[in-house]
């Protein structure tokens, strides 16, 4: 008998909402009777009557469900089956209860179940695992494994009201959407629901409704934040007297990003009619309409149901509750043109004309649909009307900043951990809705901006977060409220397609009727795509900026009044962003694609073919990969060991979410078996006269390629390095077990040629100078000393035995195996040198434990990460957010050093999130050595005969230059490498070395210093090796030797690929470039077609 | 009667009356193509903006649709107004660079380059023709269809409106080919864009049929058009063959 079944159930659904029976029925249930309330007596009744009938039902624990339309999408539809099918399947029933609820705004999690009382949460189920749910929702405990945990540090939560996305939040009008089944009108009345109306109706004064509003401070939530209690007041004495007048709920939300308007209309639509009808009674209005866009159907579907039931029970309707008044609303469903959401163009709509804007004034409070006073509010405005009266308009104003009262939804999308809705009061920090609700960006990347107020708004940068949020400072910022949207963007954001994208939008979007706003976004998406195909000028970029500011002055309606905002506030916050695309042919976040090509090749600062070497991998051929790898790198071995390989951060096969190609290990296989004598270097003689003389200072890698570059176009070089041997930081620094010092000899044997000669024990300042080097006859001198020395923490004490900078404790033991550390040794810092220090530790005889202390938190810490993971399976600890305060010192030695912990406080310039100790957690840690590795400037020996040379210095002790040509302040003298950049990667120091090798041959050649600069595309074409099944294969890890092993000794912690391996490895590489360079074939097609076409 | 500023100049008018006029009564000229008397102001093509307000809460506003409010402060040629008339032409030069009366203008307002990748169009969507067809003759034959930059002008569905009367009315408003309609020697049109030009409403062939009171008549000048295209294009044809014959032989 399922016909019963259905009607004992009080949560089964008709499949067809449309028909009049469904509809009907609803109100029915519970036994309660249904007849047109008359009077508000008899509505305080019948609500008396469902709550008592609420309190004689046994409290079982319910199943919450969101099926709203980001619910549904994410699959709650199957699990509300699975659920009801369990529950009759087990005659649970009367055990356990289900509400069908509208969006409860954490959308990150759906589909999820809620179990009331204990308000327990299980995210992102799967159908599987649902029966475990109503168990324990039945038996009355927490399911550990599917409740919620935090997916940062793993927390569980088994309240929903202490997890961080809830906590922060206050939820007074989304809160209802958990609490309640919008289709069901009893749930809400039950909730206290037309409680608001109930007041107004035992004493109907229009006056006072206005003087509440107006006491609420309420301020339109459709992003203009005009005063609510103001418009209504002007509504109220707006026409003659007799006049039809309208209020209108525009729900025509078309921003991408925001859907709280629709999530409101679908979770609770009886708080919308509420706020209609009560601001319909307060401007005198009869007809109420709801403009809803069409691409919502389920807000449409729960708004006609909520309308229905609404007119049944009387109130809507003639002579509603029986006070002589009469109010009805009309659902008009737009056909999602974004310009709808502009009042004006939204009540040529409502007449059923072409929605285009006109001229205001006269305003629609004046003259609106058909000619008659139209007020129109927001769907969230209205939601906030029911309760402001029901509490009073002081209590609303109290929550909230003066000025901007009451709380604002915004949607949370982008590049953010927990996507969803939040409802905050105003006037809170950005910070706090991104990092404390929002939880960060996934995977803990860095947040760069946010966009707020969708494409009509702006960015807002992340050193601005302190912001508050509130419509004024928001348009100081040069952004808007908006209706709510917050997009997050992160690091791999490009700000110049952020921008290109709502410019796209918007020029769809224009309605068209003004020539500005047409022609001008179309011109300004014109422009952007200019910027980001690297085709456009300086000039462009100002003209852009021109336009923007005249199509903003000009426009008629807000929707062309605020579409420059996007291109404006990128400009604004991100110029240098538009400069690199415009100057330097880059594109940082590696999004804009005429510009990236592979993003291997442009990731990597020598612009390494990665895909070419890759793709003769694959082809078994071995000798000609070398080449490719070898002709822009004079040290293929070395970075082979030793680089950071951007390469692969950027690969596309590891950027949805599979693992990038191990491009170093392939790099390692071909240099391991090809002789570097293979390549044969384009050799070229000096074009007129004798070769001119440069100097180089320094043999590090900078130097050394450098010195490579010039000897291959002509010139006699000569290097002068302090040390006895050359490879600078190579051999000083890098351990042997990651850099074996044959490898690093090898390749430094094979550069040195005729045209080179190597001083080895000199100076700079001490055996030379830069005047009297001139003096001598050189035409160029290049800088490239480094940065040996490491930076003091400014601490007293710091000078006791035992205590050594980072680069001091290295090099005593790369140069002169000198074992500085014994016993327990802590390591400061977070970076590389840090852990190579910490890994050269562990290794040292006398030591008895390593610990690294870090003062934030793991995610951040600067150094690589499989460094970090060979750190831990060496037995490494590594200690995170504890600050050093104060070296014990006992007996002149070391003793013990005193730390602070550390909590994660406002984002920094670098919107990476600042650490701030906490008062009394300082507790004092044992240990007999302590390396500070902290970071490594030029040191005062290096630096004080350069500046002594009349060069420029930086704050930070680096050498200052000008950043495209690298010469220094003096002309003729150059600088490349760390001490430039301050301490840097292997790879960038040999990119330096390069670069200044070309400008130093422009140098001495008089040329112009700066050239054009082309993106960097691959060009030539490499037959692809079909292989279906390599694609999707597994990273091939680099092999390494095991920890426990590989402790004891310094010999090379990573093996290379077997031939298999890398054959394998090479064939999983999705070979961007074919997009770009292309095959015979193709290019003869195209020859051909052209040729047809013409 | 209203009382308001224009230019530091106070005058009264009757209410209802917009800027423009007001404007146009102390002669203050304001540049318009989307405007004409008899006609329902639109505020398309956003030339006649001038700038209202005083202080720091000073906008643009179209004058041509803004009615008039007591006390009002106008400037109709302040820097503001200056700079965003001459973006305006300069956008309009890109798109329809062939309008003799867009040139004029331009010209007027010293505007001396375009920077925006150059294109021919000819129509600026000004909505003369629609509201000269809806308003003066009543017919409603042509309107508005699309949004953004895929709006243009025509009949539903492209198909040959039955309301047409061929009035020509369209036509004889177009600011964009008001050359074609004007003009007192064709032969020094600089543009013959009207022989490109398809007119709205009407089907090329039946120009023969219209009521024309336009001299010279549209339908000749039609003809002229397509017979001078021609020939422009055999010697175009005839020039290029020769260039490839020279070219070939040295």
């Amino acid at each position: 008998m399922p016909a019963v079944v259905v009607g004992v159930i009080c949560w089964t659904r008709a499949g067809y909402p449309w028909s009049d029976q469904f509809v009907g029925s609803s109100i029915q249930e519970k036994g309660v009777a249904v007849s047109r309330l008359s009077s508000v007596s008899e509505f305080v009744e019948f609500r008396q009557r469902i709550q008592d009938d609420k309190k004689l039902q046994y409290d079982k624990p319910t199943l919450v469900v969101c099926a709203g339309t980001g619910g549904q999408a994410s699959g709650s539809n199957d699990i509300l089956r699975i659920i009801k099918r369990y529950i009759l399947d087990r005659s649970l029933q009367t055990k356990v209860g289900l509400r069908v609820t509208g969006c409860q705004g954490f959308c990150e999690m759906d589909p999820f179940i809620l179990v009331e009382p204990g308000r327990h949460l299980y995210p992102k189920l799967k159908m599987e695992d649902v029966p475990r749910v109503i168990e324990a929702a039945v038996g009355g405990f927490v399911d550990e494994s599917l409740v919620y945990r935090d997916p940062h540090d793993k927390r569980q939560y088994h309240d929903q009201d202490e997890i961080p996305f809830f906590k922060k939040q206050k939820r007074t009008i989304l809160g209802d959407n958990q609490r309640l089944d919008p289709i069901r009108i009893v749930n809400y009345i039950e909730l206290d629901g037309y409680a608001a109306t109930e007041k107004v109706f035992s004493n109907i004064d229009p006056d006072w409704i206005i003087e509440e509003i107006k006491k609420s401070g309420l301020r339109g939530r459709g992003g203009a934040g005009f005063q609510t209690g103001k418009k209504w007041e002007l509504a109220r004495a707006s026409g003659n007297g007799a006049e039809q007048k309208y209020i209108v709920c525009n729900a025509d939300e078309g921003d991408p990003g925001a859907y709280m308007d629709r999530s409101l209309l679908e979770g609770n639509p009886h708080a919308i009619i509420e706020g209609l009808l009560i601001g319909g009674i307060a401007i005198g209005a009869t007809q109420g309409y709801i403009y809803v866009r069409s691409e919502y159907p389920v807000a449409i579907k729960h708004a006609i149901i909520a309308l229905r039931q609404a007119r049944d029970l009387g109130l809507l309707g003639t002579n509603i509750l029986g006070a002589g008044v009469d109010f009805d609303i009309k659902i008009v469903r737009g056909a999602g043109a974004f310009v709808c959401g502009e009042e004006t163009a939204l009540i040529r709509s409502v007449e059923g004309f072409t929605g285009e804007p006109r001229q205001r004034p006269p305003y629609p409070i004046e003259k609106g649909i058909g000619g008659h006073p139209t007020c129109i509010n927001n769907v969230e405005t209205l939601a906030n009307v029911p309760v402001i009266i029901k509490n009073g308009g002081e209590a609303y104003s109290r929550i909230g900043v003066p000025e901007n009262t009451g709380t604002k939804i915004f949607s949370l999308v982008g590049k953010i951990q927990n996507t969803g809705l939040v409802e905050v009061p105003l006037g809170i920090k950005i910070s706090e809705v991104v990092y404390d609700i929002g939880g960060g960006a996934p995977g803990g990347g860095k947040i760069k901006a946010v966009q707020t107020g969708g494409p009509s708004g702006g960015c807002i940068p992340a050193r601005m977060f302190d912001l508050p949020i509130d419509y004024d400072s928001l348009v100081k910022a040069g952004s808007i409220m908006g209706s709510g949207g917050m997009i997050v963007m992160y690091e791999d954001t490009c700000m110049v397609d952020d921008a290109k994208y709502f410019m796209r939008f918007l020029k769809d979007e224009s309605c068209g009727k003004c020539f500005t706003c047409r022609k001008g976004t179309q011109r300004m998406y014109e422009i952007l795509d200019d910027v980001s195909k690297g085709e456009a000028t300086m000039e462009d970029l100002d003209l852009l900026e021109e336009l923007a500011h005249v199509v903003r002055d000009t426009s008629m309606c807000g929707l062309g009044q605020s579409a420059p905002n996007p291109v404006l506030s990128t400009l604004r916050y991100f110029r240098e962003e538009y400069e690199r695309h415009i100057k330097d042919k880059r594109c940082d976040a590696f999004v804009c694609k005429d510009l990236v090509g592979a993003p291997c090749q442009s990731a990597c600062p020598l612009g390494t073919e990665a895909w070419r070497y890759v793709a003769h991998i694959g082809r078994g051929e071995y000798e000609e990969a070398y080449r490719v790898i070898r002709e822009p790198n004079p040290f293929p071995s070395v970075c082979a060991r030793v680089c950071h390989h951007p390469c692969e951060a950027k690969c596309r096969a590891g950027a949805t979410g599979g693992a990038p190609v191990a491009i170093r290990a392939l790099k390692r296989f071909v240099t391991d078996r090809i002789e570097p004598s293979t390549y044969k270097p384009l050799r070229q003689k000096w074009p007129d006269g004798a070769p001119p003389r440069v100097a180089i200072i320094g043999a590090g890698p900078a130097g050394l390629s450098a010195a490579h570059y010039l000897s291959l176009k002509g010139c006699k070089v000569t290097i002068f390095e302090s040390e006895e041997e050359p490879g600078g930081m190579l051999t000083c620094a890098i351990p042997s077990y990651r850099l074996p010092r044959e490898i690093i000899e090898k390749e430094i044997e094979a550069l040195l040629d005729k045209n080179i000669k190597l001083e080895c024990g000199v100076a700079l300042g001490r055996d030379v100078e830069i005047d009297g080097l001139f003096e001598e006859g050189y035409g160029a001198v290049l800088l490239a000393i480094g940065a040996h020395k490491s930076k003091p923490l400014h601490l007293e004490n710091e000078d006791l035995e035992g205590v050594y900078p980072s680069i001091e404790f290295l090099k005593a033991f790369n140069l002169r195996e000198k074992q500085l550390a014994k016993g327990k040794v802590g390591v400061i810092g977070g970076g590389n040198s840090a852990i190579d220090a910490a890994r050269m530790a562990v290794r040292l005889k006398e030591v008895d434990n390593v610990t690294i202390l870090y003062r934030r938190t793991r995610d951040e810490m600067p150094a690589f990460g499989e460094e970090i993971e060979a750190a831990d399976q060496e037995g490494i600890r590594i200690e995170t957010l504890v600050t050093p305060v104060r070296i014990v010192g006992k007996n002149g030695r070391l003793a013990a050093l005193e730390c602070v912990r550390n909590e994660l406080g406002d984002a920094d310039e670098s919107g990476r999130r600042r650490p701030v100790p906490i008062k009394g957690t300082e507790h004092v840690v044992d240990l007999d050595t302590l390396i500070v590795a902290i970071g490594e400037d030029s040191g005062i020996d290096a630096i004080t005969p350069a500046k002594s040379s009349r060069l420029d210095i930086t704050a930070w002790n680096t050498v200052r230059v000008n950043r495209a040509t690298m010469q220094t302040n003096r002309p003729g003298v150059f600088a490349a490498g760390d001490v430039v950049r301050g301490p840097n990667t292997v790879v960038e120091a040999i990119a330096d070395g390069k670069k200044a090798a070309v400008i130093i041959e422009r140098f001495l050649k008089k040329e112009h210093l700066l050239q054009p600069v082309r993106p960097s595309l691959p060009e030539v074409y490499v037959e692809p090796v079909e292989n279906e099944a390599a694609l999707s294969a597994a990273r091939s890890e680099t092999p390494r030797a095991p920890a426990e092993w590989r402790k004891r000794n310094f010999a090379e912690v990573e093996v290379t690929l077997s031939q298999t391996e890398a054959g394998r490895e090479a064939l999983r590489c999705l070979r961007c470039d074919l997009e770009f360079a292309k095959g015979k074939e193709e290019k003869q097609n195209e020859i051909e077609s052209g040729r047809q076409s013409a | 009667m209203i009382t308001l500023k224009i230019n530091g100049l106070e005058v009264s008018v009757e209410k209802g009356t917009t800027i423009l006029e007001a404007a146009q009564f102390l002669g203050f000229p304001i540049p318009t193509l989307c405007h004409m008397e008899g006609l329902s102001p639109y505020g398309a093509c956003r030339l006649c903006v001038v700038e209202i307000g005083e202080g720091e809460k000073t906008r643009l506003v179209t004058s041509c649709s803004y009615p008039v409010q007591e006390g009002l402060v106008v400037r109709t040629a302040s820097a503001r107004v200056v700079k965003a008339r001459k973006m305006i032409l300069e956008l309009m030069l890109a798109s329809c660079p062939q309008s003799k009366v867009i040139q004029d203008l331009a010209a007027k307002h010293d505007v001396r380059r375009q920077r925006f990748n150059q294109e021919y169009e000819d129509c600026i969507l000004c909505g003369l023709c629609v509201r000269m067809c809806e308003e003066e003759m009543v017919a409603k034959a042509i309107g508005f269809r699309g949004r953004g930059e895929h709006r243009s002008i025509g009949t539903p569905f492209d198909i040959k409106s039955e309301e047409c009367r061929l009035c020509g009315g369209c036509i004889y408003v177009c600011p964009v080919c008001t050359l074609r309609c004007t003009y007192t020697e064709p032969e020094k049109a600089v543009c013959g864009g009207c022989a490109n030009l398809s007119p709205p409403c009407v089907e090329k062939n039946q120009f023969d049929d219209m009521m024309c009171y336009m001299d010279p008549c549209v339908a000749c000048e039609i003809v002229k058009g397509k017979q001078q295209i021609s020939e422009k294009k055999e010697t175009k044809r005839k020039g290029a063959e020769r260039h490839v014959s020279n070219t070939v032989e040295s």
